[in-house]
């Protein structure tokens, strides 16, 4: 990679955490103030919808950091993208069945709370991957 | 897929991160294909055959299965 590709991909990725940590940040505060019920329908609506733009711009700065990264480094994320998604599905599909099977207390192990598992499984599967492709050997 | 990328990188007296710099590839994906992890792209096999001068063939070898066990059939 020439170092103007990686100073890119190191832009693109530190905007895409932050925007990540301010979406987060968002949605907390609006789950929050959706709590009350003396809000008017249109502060309800604006605080539902107003992580919706930052999650957008969150995304436009993943994909131009992945696309910013070279085939290894592509192949890594979209490998871990799959495992972790796949993961997902065996977690909710295990849970729903749990869930009827021994009854499940719903606040704690709810198959709706399996989307913060995600970010979790995303992350592993990297390190995961990322350990298949590395080598012991090092530079010689 | 096999290759001699180890050997060329260690004629030229070249770093892994060196190399990585003219293929314009992290260190950690010259790693990979020199440890035979990882088989790079067509367009990157051409781009290393040509920073040695070679052609994809004296670079990279198929291990195919057909040509190293019973021979023809």
């Amino acid at each position: 990679m020439t170092s103007t590709e990686k100073a890119v991909a190191r832009a693109n990725s530190r905007r895409a955490g932050i925007l990540a940590i301010a979406w987060l940040a968002l949605f907390m505060v609006g789950r929050l103030m959706l709590e009350r019920s003396d809000l008017p329908t249109w502060a309800r609506l604006a605080f539902a919808l107003a992580p919706t733009p930052i999650f957008v711009g969150f995304l436009v700065a993943y994909v131009r950091g992945v696309r910013a990264m070279d085939e290894l480094e592509q192949k890594i994320h979209t490998e871990a993208l799959a495992l972790a998604f796949w993961l997902a599905v065996l977690l909710l599909t295990t849970l729903a069945l749990m869930q009827r099977a021994v009854g499940l207390k719903f606040e704690d192990w709810s198959y709706m709370h399996v989307w913060v598992y995600l970010p979790v499984f995303y992350f592993g599967a990297i390190a995961f991957v990322g350990a298949r492709y590395r080598s012991t050997e090092g530079d010689q | 897929m096999k290759n001699r990328l180890r050997v060329l990188r260690a004629e030229r007296n070249w770093s892994q991160a060196e190399l990585a710099g003219q293929l314009e590839v992290s260190r950690q994906t010259v790693n990979a294909i020199e440890t035979g992890k990882y088989d790079p792209s067509l367009p990157l096999a051409f781009k290393v055959a040509r920073l040695f001068g070679r052609s994809i063939e004296s670079v990279f070898e198929y291990e195919d299965d057909f040509a190293q066990g019973d021979g023809a059939r």
